[in-house]
């Protein structure tokens, strides 16, 4: 008797054991697979949902796309954000949406067509589909959303953005479907999808550029001839995670030579906007050990003005947006100051060359989204989430 | 039967402690200065990763690879998730042979205020490592960092 239970104790301490210190010998490849996924969807699940999207129609209604609980909200305001009509759902099946920092959800608003997409996230680690829905009668109902990636396994089709106009709706997001299985392909892709019957269907995606980096949000912006414009971080050669352009199905130019080599996940992409002179105005971060922070700099046709740096190096200063109408230039980003989640802006009056000291909009002692600039209603206005003080909106200039 | 009953405690006692594994502590403001405390006097390894960062697993398993090789190397994880994670943070701790080291986990809802404190320059890429000297003087890289490197600061620092 004793010397059964002996044996026993014996196997199980040594189990007990092995558990403990976790040995190195079987460090199995399909174990840690398994607890990320439930780390993963616990993250999903219990994640803050800051991030809201936010666009002007032409009569000046601003428009807010938010994230409660399984379930994406659209509401309108006539008073640019002081008070917001009643929220409709888009998604009557609820569904995990990503809302959180560089994964979020996006708006548009073309006539009485009101478009959004977002991420669902999916129980499998760094999974997620492109989702999308339209109103076609002023957001008073929207159809029932639609998957656009047309790879439905369960990998990353992560980090929507979107572009739309009177011609169509233009989705562009982060894929892997080219690295499933293939361990020598680096980072992921950058896939996109159009629509020319106003968000009905959308043809086949197609992919723009081959090595992305994983996890940081895309720019888009519309060219003087309305082709989108992507921005994004790319990975270079090994591990360099620089800036890319690219209009819609042509070739990827490079956008920033900081030289930033990392195996790391910066979680930090860049800011786009086209004048109508048709120079791109970018605004990035690196942690490239030369020169990090935050940058902007300006392409025009095949000529790109120095990195200029800005932001407060010792104030996390980071994820900044960029607005450009006629030669006005607005550059805004968050900074923490140990005591405060700040909003600072600097203007150019002059394409960009030269600048304003820096100021702040807006400050909140509470969490915080990242800064959106939304251009309409007579100006510039910041719209910023907080858990603290709400939703805030702040008239940039007239 | 005495003898029996004896032995069944002596094994529980044995079991449990077998099981036991470090807890993984709450990290707010003040955590930093806390861990240097304890580290006070010998070099160590300060390491944030995050169940959501791809290259951490690539981390994860350096480490723990490195803590077999120097059994008596001190390093210090901190999970940037959410306590409500703690369970499968620890689990995956344990899968990469690291459930005996030191663990943390960001308990605050404004990451940034931690961030601060620990390097106002870290702007929150994961995997963030640190390398404390004796004197506590520290290096900060951010990525994973290659096995080389480590094994090179394992050599010249622990001993």
């Amino acid at each position: 008797m004793v010397s059964r239970l002996l044996a026993l104790a014996a196997a199980l301490l040594m189990a007990g054991g092995a558990g403990a210190h976790g040995d190195h010998a079987h460090p199995g490849a399909a174990a840690p697979k398994v607890d990320y996924a439930k780390v993963w969807l616990e993250k999903q699940q219990t994640a803050p949902r800051l991030a809201v999207a936010a666009t002007f129609d032409d009569r000046g209604r601003l428009w807010l796309a938010r994230v409660v609980g399984q379930q994406l909200f659209v509401s309108s305001s006539v008073d640019a954000g002081r008070s917001f009509a009643e929220a409709v759902a888009v998604n009557r099946e609820p569904e995990l949406i990503s809302a959180d920092g560089e994964a979020r959800p996006q708006i548009a608003a073309v006539g009485q067509r009101i478009y959004v997409s977002w991420t669902q996230a999916l129980p499998q680690p760094f999974a997620g589909h492109i989702r999308f829905a339209v109103s076609e009668d002023g957001g008073k109902t929207f159809a029932e959303p639609i998957t656009v990636n047309d790879d439905s396994r369960p990998i990353t089709h992560r980090f929507n953005a979107m572009l739309a106009d009177a011609s169509g709706v233009t989705l562009a997001w982060i894929d892997k479907r080219d690295g499933a299985g293939n361990s020598d392909y680096t980072g992921a892709a950058i896939y996109t999808a159009r629509s020319t019957d106003g968000g009905r269907s959308f043809e086949p995606n197609r992919k723009l550029a081959d090595h992305s980096c994983e996890c940081c949000r895309i720019a888009i912006a519309a060219d003087t001839d309305g082709t989108p414009v992507a921005l994004w971080r790319q990975i270079f050669g090994k591990n360099t995670r620089d800036f890319a352009l690219a209009r819609l199905a042509e070739p990827l130019r490079r956008a920033s030579e900081d030289g930033w080599e990392i195996d790391a996940c910066p979680h930090h992409g860049g800011a786009l906007a086209i004048g109508r002179d048709g120079a791109r105005h970018l605004a990035w971060f690196t942690g490239a050990e030369r020169s990090p922070g935050l940058h902007y700099r300006r392409v025009i046709g095949e000529t790109m003005t120095p990195p200029l740096p800005f932001g407060n190096l010792d104030a996390q200063a980071g994820h900044p947006q960029v607005a450009v109408s006629g030669r006005h230039v607005t550059l805004v980003w968050r900074e923490y100051d140990g005591r405060h989640n700040l909003i600072r802006s600097m203007h150019s009056r002059d394409n960009g060359s030269r600048w304003s000291t820096p100021s702040t909009l807006a400050r909140t002692a509470s969490a915080a989204d990242d800064p959106l600039l939304v251009t309409g209603h007579q100006g510039l206005w910041l719209v910023w989430n907080t858990t603290a003080d709400g939703l805030r909106t702040v008239k940039i200039r007239p | 039967m005495k003898r029996f009953l004896l032995l069944t405690v002596l094994l529980t006692t044995l079991l449990f402690a077998g099981l036991a594994q470090a807890e993984i502590r709450p990290y707010v403001a003040g955590s930093l200065k806390a861990i240097e405390g304890e580290q006070r006097g010998q070099p160590f390894i300060l390491t944030f990763w995050s169940a959501t960062c791809t290259h951490c697993p690539t981390e994860l398993k350096a480490l723990g690879e490195l803590v077999r090789q120097y059994p008596k190397l001190k390093l210090v994880i901190v999970a940037t998730d959410t306590p409500a994670e703690t369970p499968e943070l620890q689990h995956l701790a344990q899968t990469y042979g690291l459930a005996g080291q030191a663990q943390w986990v960001f308990a605050d809802a404004q990451p940034e205020r931690l961030r601060y404190e620990i390097d106002r320059r870290w702007y929150g890429e994961l995997p963030r490592t640190y390398f404390y000297d004796r004197q506590h003087r520290r290096e900060g890289r951010s990525g994973a960092v290659p096995v080389e490197q480590l094994e090179r600061w394992a050599g010249e620092h622990v001993k």
